[in-house]
């Protein structure tokens, strides 16, 4: 099953630290809604444990994470994959870290896309959709409150 | 010592109860799952989420360390033993046992945990590591014969095509079609579905002190399997002891051999306990085998009266990642050369093609014998269109073509001899049963209101019984079947037979076939079927077989019995056995009425008193059949269709069958309940679908529908009796007719209801959602 985000956020914090912030495995770590442990590897690489509750399929995500900065456009770039409970998740995300034309501060300008396989995809379009859109709100949520 | 005259001799066509019901209403049923041994350890299999993927690493140290996990073993382990690869069902193919290199479908085996707990091993499953690497998928045959993809390297053919498969005269079909004066197209694809007994499959093995393999399975056909495992395995045949205990439900889906019964058998070997292994909901749903899914294009030709001058079919089949296909070695496509159904078509053409997609390995029979189902419903589904095309009322069609009674034994274009039928009287006798002038009154009354509703039809036939063995073997092994009866001293007996019960009800029916032939009392007949250790060597019991080969074993088993009781009856009458005969269920001297003796009697005296003759009472026979059986029947839906919701009720559906000679009218009567539920299940409800990635969207049963009571329609049912000849009691089997013929009476009410909008066909299932966007599109027009 193939799902298809984007959005906006605005972060009341300057660009600079906004970008220095997604850069840091260990902050965007714990941005992660239910994150249970991260383990960073390199200024690149981190695994997150997840907790994740989709209708019937309920417990624990192991996920690994590779960041992928692009300086000269300030767009940072993340692939994700990982899974648990025989389901298994790929997900390529990037976000666009540019001043907000209106009102200060920064404008996160992202779109993701994720595969589903195994359970998981078999909870379909009746809840996946939603948990997972709530999922990537929440994670731009926390980044917001970290950085306000 | 005095024995009475048995009361209930006669038996055939009692309503007999089930002698097997008391044990099931009460529980006392045994199941695999309830069998418990000492030191019993429990498998779970990791499966992939993948559905076509590299197998990078699997890293099982994590799993090892679960407190009660004893063991994992993987595709290297088993490939290490020469056990990598299992051959499935017909041989023509092999299946990997656990993932070796790659996974080719979701929910595949990747390896198998064995823990103290089935708890413990479902935790240890879970904490199995496993990197893939994702490949492109290939979820559909059409996309499957691009070969852009290839799925199977291991093969040597490197094509996605498994076979090609066709009967009729492709030359004569074609030009017969273009000389037609009407021609109909039409692409018609039954959906991918799947029997979902209610006891899932499960296994227990356990190797005895003396190395010997006692192995409790769901199996259908437990001699077959005992073939299979030695044949795999390499362990001598006399030390597998193969025991089916009773079973919920088949339905063909415990036909074939699983990967998880490969590894319990593997993990008792060498863990040196016992172990079980009982698949979940989920994984009966994704790994096991399904049924169905044929795209068939059918094209149907008449001349300007409606009589049909040719039918051709051509066929792309979706067999998965393995071609495990439940067929006759010879039979890729399995009988579905009896396309050309009830009808005299003067010239036909039916091909198959097979391919491998990313989806679980399958194509069994789903209550159907060997892919009758998807004959059935083309050729009724097109004659629906055809009677549209040209405009004439598909019951005039329907009767104008079918084969006529004097035209029995009646020999198909496409090779089968249909045995006996009288279609016209069937037919006459459903029409009248069910109004059918009425109905089109009442239908002509509500289209004049704006209302939809419609009368469809389904005047199918069946081939079942395989099969002669000339024709019919699986690996090799003839498809005949077999009885032993053994008569005790006081009239008491048992048959034990080749065939293997899972609900019809063989613990009654093979009584009353031992009872009507000998004169016995069928109470006293125990029945015991499942056990390789004391069963004769049968092929089991699917594609409706047990009645047509099993049952005619026990007739003939039978009647040697009562040759040997005629020598006794001799010598208790003090007479020539030329003066002996049987009258009345019992041996008389012929013409003195008052000089006789019962079977109970003589079987005292086989003990006791057998004079000149060899002592005991008992027979076995292997029923090598000389045809197959065609019951066939008219089935009539009458629905309504909500215009605004798309909602389908069926008001009414009767299904007059004849299944030849009728043993048992009470459990024929349930068969054709428990079929025709099905039936509506599958037209209206059940698909296994796959989206593009392969993932199975149809996982567990709130996404795959069993209706309850609730959604199942009232079903009314007839008969008419056309014994086939061939048999020794004339009978056909009936299991499976109702699931055959109930799809296309459905489809063809629905779209008969939709007709007036100018629909002409739907897919299966027929959901609200589907027919409400039909409506809604017809509307548009």
């Amino acid at each position: 099953m193939n799902l298809q985000y984007n959005g906006q956020e605005q972060i009341p914090a300057d660009p600079d630290t906004v970008w220095a912030f997604v850069n840091d495995p260990d902050k965007v770590g714990h941005c992660l809604p239910e994150v249970i442990e991260v383990t960073v590897h390199d200024p690149r690489h981190f695994d997150a444990l997840v907790r994740v509750g989709v209708g019937p399929v309920r417990g624990k995500f192991r996920m690994k994470f590779e960041l992928q900065p692009d300086e000269a456009a300030r767009r940072i770039n993340m692939k994700i994959s990982g899974g648990g409970l025989g389901s298994a998740i790929d997900l390529t995300a990037g976000s666009d870290v540019v001043p907000a034309p209106q009102g200060g501060g920064t404008l996160l300008n992202w779109s993701g896309e994720a595969v589903m396989r195994g359970p998981v995809a078999a909870v379909g379009g009746r809840v996946l959709d939603a948990q997972a859109k709530k999922l990537i709100e929440q994670t731009f949520a926390n980044v917001r409150t970290r950085l306000s | 010592m005095t024995i009475e005259a048995t009361t209930e001799r006669h038996s055939l066509g009692h309503r007999m109860k089930r002698k097997e019901d008391p044990r099931f209403l009460q529980g006392q049923g045994r199941y695999v799952e309830d069998i418990m041994l000492p030191g019993m350890l429990h498998a779970a299999i990791v499966r992939s989420p993948y559905a076509h993927a590299t197998l990078r690493n699997i890293d099982t140290a994590e799993a090892l360390k679960v407190p009660g996990v004893v063991a994992v073993i993987t595709g290297k382990d088993l490939e290490a033993a020469g056990l990598g690869w299992l051959p499935t069902f017909h041989g023509l193919d092999k299946q990997m046992v656990l993932a070796i290199g790659k996974v080719l479908f979701q929910y595949q085996e990747v390896a198998a945990v064995f823990a103290e707990s089935r708890a413990a091993a479902l935790d240890g499953a879970e904490a199995v590591e496993v990197e893939y690497d994702a490949l492109p998928v290939v979820a559909d045959p059409f996309t499957a014969k691009q070969d852009e993809v290839i799925l199977r390297p291991d093969r040597e053919k490197k094509t996605n095509h498994i076979y090609h498969w066709e009967v009729g005269d492709r030359d004569a079909t074609a030009k017969a079609l273009e000389g037609s004066a009407t021609r109909v197209k039409q692409r018609i694809w039954f959906q991918r579905c799947h029997p979902a007994p209610l006891e899932p499959c499960g296994c227990v093995a356990h190797f005895d002190t003396m190395g010997r393999l006692h192995f409790y399975v769901t199996s259908q056909a437990p001699h077959v399997y005992r073939t299979a495992l030695a044949l795999v395995t390499g362990i001598p045949e006399d030390k597998i002891h193969v025991i089916s205990p009773d079973i919920g439900g088949g339905f063909g889906n415990k036909v074939p051999v699983y990967p998880g019964y490969v590894c319990a058998v593997v993990g008792a070997l060498k863990l040196g306990r016992p172990v079980k292994w009982i698949e979940s909901r989920t994984e009966n749903l994704t790994s096991t085998g399904f049924a169905r899914d044929y795209h068939m294009d059918v094209e149907l030709g008449a001349d300007g009266d409606g009589r049909l001058t040719a039918l051709r079919v051509s066929t792309a089949a979706d067999h998965g990642a393995f071609d495990a296909a439940a067929d006759p070695t010879k039979y890729p496509a399995g009988m579905f050369g009896v396309v050309t159904g009830s009808y005299d078509v003067p010239v036909a053409h039916a091909e198959v093609d097979a391919y491998f997609t990313n989806k679980a390995p399958g194509g069994i029979a789903y209550r159907c014998s060997f892919r009758v189902t998807e004959a059935s419903y083309a050729i009724e589904r097109a004659m629906d269109i055809l009677a549209d095309e040209v405009g004439m009322d598909p019951v005039e069609l329907r009767r104008k073509n079918f084969i006529r009674k004097e035209q029995f034994p009646y020999k198909s274009v496409l090779g089968f001899t249909y045995d006996s039928g009288d279609y016209h009287k069937t037919l006459d006798k459903a029409l009248e049963q069910i109004g059918y002038q009425d109905l089109l009154k009442e239908q002509a009354e509500k289209r004049a209101r704006g209302e939809l509703t419609g009368i469809g039809f389904s005047t199918f036939t069946e081939v079942v019984g395989a099969g002669p063995s000339k024709h019919f073997d699986i690996l090799g092994i003839k498809m005949f079947d077999s009885a032993e009866i053994r008569i005790h001293p006081t009239g008491a007996g048992i048959v034990r037979a080749g065939t293997k019960s899972q609900g019809q009800g063989h613990e009654t029916t093979w009584a009353q076939i031992v009872a009507e032939e000998l004169g016995l009392d069928p109470q006293n007949i125990m029945v015991e079927e499942g056990d390789t250790d004391t069963a004769p060597y049968g092929l089991g019991t699917y594609a409706s077989r047990s009645t047509p080969v099993a049952g005619a074993a026990i007739a003939t088993a039978a009647r040697r019995i009562r040759e040997k009781a005629k020598k006794i009856a001799a010598h208790l009458l003090e007479v020539g056995e030329g003066d002996v005969e049987w009258t009345d269920y019992r041996f008389q001297v012929k013409g003195v009425p008052a000089k006789s003796v019962t079977m109970k009697e003589i079987a005292f005296a086989a003990y006791t008193n057998p004079g000149p003759n060899e002592p005991g009472l008992e027979a076995t026979n292997y029923y090598d059949p000389p045809n197959m059986t065609f019951p066939y029947g008219t089935y009539i839906a009458v629905v309504d269709v909500d215009r605004e919701t798309g909602e389908v009720k069926v008001r009414r559906f009767l299904a007059v069958d004849d299944c030849g000679t009728v043993i048992n009218p009470l459990i024929v009567e349930g068969q054709i309940h428990g079929g025709l539920t099905e039936g509506f299940a599958i037209a209206f409800m059940q698909e296994i679908q796959y989206d593009r990635e392969g993932n199975n969207l149809n996982t567990n049963f709130t996404d795959y529908l069993i209706p309850t009571s609730l959604e199942t329609p009232h079903w009314e049912t007839g008969n008419t009796v056309t014994p086939s000849p061939h048999h020794p009691i004339g009978a056909k089997g009936v299991g499976e007719s109702p699931n055959v013929g109930s799809p296309a009476a459905f489809v063809n009410a629905v779209v008969d209801a939709l007709s007036p909008l100018g629909v002409r066909h739907l897919e299966m299932p027929l959901t609200r959602d589907k027919v409400w966007r039909a409506i809604r599109e017809a509307e548009k027009r």
